[in-house]
């Protein structure tokens, strides 16, 4: 018999109905709001805005207080599990909804609930809190007082699923520091949940495997303790658990397992549980649900950083594996995204990862990647380019320089998301890095335009990371496309992101006029411009350079400036003996007494470029270097912990030698 | 023409088969697991009865269950969906690929019955939004509303969405996804079994000619043969 009613109620008329006078009335409606609302997210949205969720919290604080005068039981256990299962519905998977929820009040009644005498409301109850606590917006659950501790123990305990569940879910959601971490240790909870793990259902393992990674997480002290006096026990049931039938149980056990490896380092470290654990993960990609949408991103947790790792999985066939999975196409973006990052780590470092990606034809796949309609995946494809493009025997052969990888990903630096930029920018900056003389189709299609643009940006993660493409774009590039660089970015602009307020900027910036100004001598005039703006800028930030990066950065563009002619380098004096403050002391002198060898090095081959013999002027600068303490500093550093300093140091004791008068004088 | 096959005669089979011990417990538990699962409570009632075998699900669970695949068998699926519903409302909440599938079960129903207006109503209203959340949705949908381009609906290519087995696969999913939220298995052992006894006979045949089954609905043994 067909059951589908057209003449469904108006949500407007729904909702009115929620506060009708009759008990028949409200809880019909009541019911039906809950029906439409389960499983669709465009009626929860709609429902919400029309101020559902204050009427349903509103209907559940009414029932929980008609339990206290003990009226009609029936009535008010069904009032109180439709309300409390609506309200959960709200709050599944919907963010907004768990907001509303929140802000109607509703958590302290439902808590209250937990200890209602009927089953069924405690179920409804229970689930809704669950929700809630799978939701970031969850109010924090103080594991360190007392009292709380001991409410948690009794979910935990409950001979109902869905109340240890929800003890579970707090953990989860609610542990992060170590403290929290150790206290749930103290009181007993991790053998609660091993207990869970080995004598429970389906569901109280699989919530169990997610809480104890949260207490595991960065806690090796805690992992020690748990695998304890009975060594391996505890660990094996886990390990047991990553080869369930059940794909949810075997992905969540491996996360587990991944959890406890990358905290302790004396933990499954043998080659025998890598490799499982590499290829359950890798199998579990074939489960078409939510599994196997999760499964590359545990992937990318295990091989992350790990170059053991990550040749287990190259000899695995992961890439090969991978590769398939994008090609079948029709991705849920969550997995293509996992996949795409998963590919990302296996060739952030090793050559023969890239090798192989580039050999199976990936770079193809990953390039359509870049026009996804998902962001989260357009950003995986340029962070996956981004380590592929590492591979410098194929940056050498311009393999990537192309218009079918370089379009779209110019196309990217005008994207609406922010972190999509950034990313695409990272690409970029290795790309840029071509050792052919095909960077020239990076300007034809915009490229270098769209750079100067993003470094004018308003987030500085943007500006920062379009300056580094920049700065490796000139890098040992010729002198058109440099000029070409200077012209569209103009002084003022490079002057002004010199003195930016973020230091990283800075720090770009810096490295830019360094590589532009690099090689021919007319190049060094970029600095002169309108009236040595970039020269006075490079000066002013020297002399409050607040890390040692910028000094690197800045004293390189000088050691390069003063490699020119007599008027470059008295340009450089002038500014190395421009004055701060009271101190009277050239930043010259607090840069060869820095800790950071770099800084020393970059800071004597300027002095070196300054006083090179063959030079009109270098005795008067020497004089003036020596007048102000600098020789005797360099006197100081003879035995100079690293090596280039120790060399450059040479060269200008050689120099003094020359000069032998002024020399014998100090 | 010599054989490298193994020959086992009937009487050596028979004696062998006789050695091995199965307990009738463990037998009835198969049973017993074989009518929860399929959901049949009066004829699970009865064999706990006779045999005092005790189900590991409780039956009045099986029987909330029940009521929700027989409204989903019938057609009735908003019946069904507010039964899983109050069930446990987290079964559809969390699970979007049964939850369209249901709805999709709905405008089927609809245009079944003649109500194509209502149908593209339903469509344009339920289902539109949950493609749009997930594109994979999009193609079935679109398939299931080209039912009412067709007038002769036996002769066209998505006509077997109207067949009767569509309703019974939806109607199992279901019940699947009920007993797995209730941390049971959603599979019964017995066919399983029925599984491995083929592929063991399928293994054995490379290797020798013994009496093997080949009906296993009288389970009789058979002759070898060369």
């Amino acid at each position: 018999m067909p059951s589908a009613t057209v003449n469904k109620p108006r949500p407007s008329e729904l909702l009115s109905r929620l506060t009708s006078a009759e008990p028949e009335v409200k809880v019909r409606a009541l019911r039906e709001v809950k029906n439409q609302i389960i499983g669709n997210r465009t009626k929860k949205l709609s429902f919400l805005k029309l101020g559902a969720v204050p009427a349903v919290a509103g209907i559940l604080a009414d029932s929980i207080d008609d339990v206290t005068e003990n009226n009609n039981c029936n009535n008010t256990n069904n009032f109180l599990v439709q309300s409390a299962a609506a309200l959960g519905s709200f709050a599944c998977g919907f963010d907004a909804g768990v907001q509303a929820v929140l802000d109607a009040g509703a958590f302290p009644n439902l808590l209250r609930l937990l200890a209602n005498p009927n089953e069924k409301v405690v179920d409804a109850v229970a689930r809704a809190l669950r929700m809630i606590y799978q939701s970031k917006l969850a109010p924090k659950y103080d594991f360190l007082q007392q009292k709380n501790m001991e409410f948690l123990i009794s979910l935990l305990n409950s001979e109902k699923e869905t109340v240890s569940g929800l003890g579970a879910s707090i953990i989860t959601r609610s542990c992060e520091t170590n403290l929290e971490q150790k206290a749930l240790f103290d009181a007993g909870i991790l053998r609660k949940l091993n207990s869970l793990l080995e004598g429970g259902s389906l569901s109280q393992r699989d919530a169990s495997l997610e809480s104890l990674a949260t207490v595991f997480r960065n806690n090796p002290e805690v992992i020690s303790k748990f695998a304890g006096p009975e060594i391996g026990r505890p660990l094996s049931s886990i390990i047991d658990l990553a080869k369930d039938r059940y794909p949810r149980t075997r992905l969540l056990a491996c996360m587990c397992l991944i959890v406890i490896r990358n905290a302790s380092p004396h933990f499954l470290q043998d080659i025998g549980i890598k490799t499982k654990l590499i290829h359950i993960l890798l199998e579990l990609l074939d489960d078409p649900g939510q599994v196997g949408d999760e499964a590359p991103f545990a992937f990318s947790s295990l091989i992350a950083q790990k170059e053991d790792l990550q040749k287990l999985a190259l000899e695995a066939n992961a890439i090969d594996k991978f590769h398939h999975h994008i090609k079948k196409g029709s991705l849920h973006p969550r997995r293509y995204e996992g996949i795409l990052l998963a590919l990302a780590d296996m060739c952030s470092k090793l050559e023969s990862c890239r090798s192989k990606f580039l050999s199976l034809q990936v770079l193809n796949l990953v390039a359509d990647a870049l026009t996804d309609y998902n962001a989260g995946v357009r950003a995986a494809a340029c962070i996956c380019l981004k380590s592929v493009t590492r591979s410098i025997k194929n940056l050498s052969a311009g393999y990537f320089m192309n218009e079918t990888i370089v379009i779209p990903l110019v196309q990217l630096f005008l994207d609406p998301s922010t972190s999509v930029q950034v990313a695409a920018l990272g690409a970029t900056s290795n790309i840029v890095v071509d050792f052919t003389t095909r960077k020239s189709i990076f300007v034809q299609c915009g490229g270098m335009k769209q750079l100067v643009q993003l470094a004018k940006s308003m987030e500085s993660s943007v500006r920062s990371n379009a300056l580094w493409a920049l700065k490796n774009f000139v890098f040992q590039a010729d002198n058109r496309l440099k000029e070409g660089v200077f012209s569209e970015l103009t002084a003022s602009l490079l002057s002004s992101l010199i003195r930016d307020p973020e230091p990283s900027v800075q720090e770009q910036a810096l490295a830019l006029v360094r590589n532009l100004v690099d090689g021919c001598i007319n190049l060094i005039e970029f600095v002169f411009a309108e009236d040595g703006l970039i020269l006075g800028a490079i000066g002013r930030q020297l002399q409050c350079a607040s890390k040692a990066e910028i000094g690197i950065q800045g004293m390189y563009a000088l050691c390069n400036v003063a490699s020119g002619n007599e008027f470059h380098r008295e340009a450089v004096m002038q500014l190395l003996f421009t004055q701060m403050g009271d101190k009277n002391q050239s930043f010259v002198v607090k840069f060869l007494q820095s800790n950071d060898s770099q800084l020393r090095t970059a800071t004597v081959w300027t002095i070196v470029n300054l006083t090179c013999p063959s030079s009109p002027g270098a005795p008067c600068r020497l004089e003036k270097l020596r007048n102000a303490g600098i020789v005797s500093q360099i006197k100081n550093m003879v035995n100079d912990p690293c090596v280039d300093v120790k060399v450059t140091i040479f060269f200008i004791f050689r120099i003094c030698f020359l000069f032998a008068s002024l020399f014998w004088l100090t | 023409m010599a054989s490298s096959k193994k020959l086992i005669s009937r009487e050596e089979w028979e004696k062998r088969l006789n050695n091995v011990k199965i307990r009738k417990e463990d037998m009835n538990k198969l049973v017993m697991n074989f009518l929860v699962t399929e959901g049949n409570v009066e004829a699970a009632k009865k064999f706990r009865m006779e045999s005092g075998t005790h189900p590991d699900i409780g039956l009045a669970t099986i029987t909330d269950r029940m009521a929700v695949k027989k409204a989903a068998q019938c057609g009735n699926v908003k019946d069904a969906i507010e039964k899983i519903n109050d069930l446990n409302p987290e079964i559809l909440d969390t699970n979007p690929q049964l939850f369209f599938q249901l709805q999709q079960q709905r405008l089927i129903e609809l245009i079944r019955n003649g109500k194509v207006e209502a149908a593209l109503e339903f469509a344009q209203e339920e289902l539109a939004p949950r493609a749009e959340e997930n594109q994979s949705f999009l193609e079935e949908l679109e398939r299931t509303i080209s039912l009412v381009a067709f007038e002769d609906t036996s002769n066209c290519p998505v006509g077997e969405l109207l067949d009767i087995s569509q309703r019974l696969k939806t109607a199992s999913e279901v019940n699947a996804a009920v007993l797995t939220s209730q941390s049971n298995e959603k599979d019964p052992k017995l066919p399983s079994l029925l599984k491995m006894l083929i592929w063991a006979q399928n293994k054995l045949d490379k290797k020798a000619a013994y009496p093997c089954i080949n009906d296993l609905s009288n389970a009789r043994l058979e002759d070898p043969t060369f």
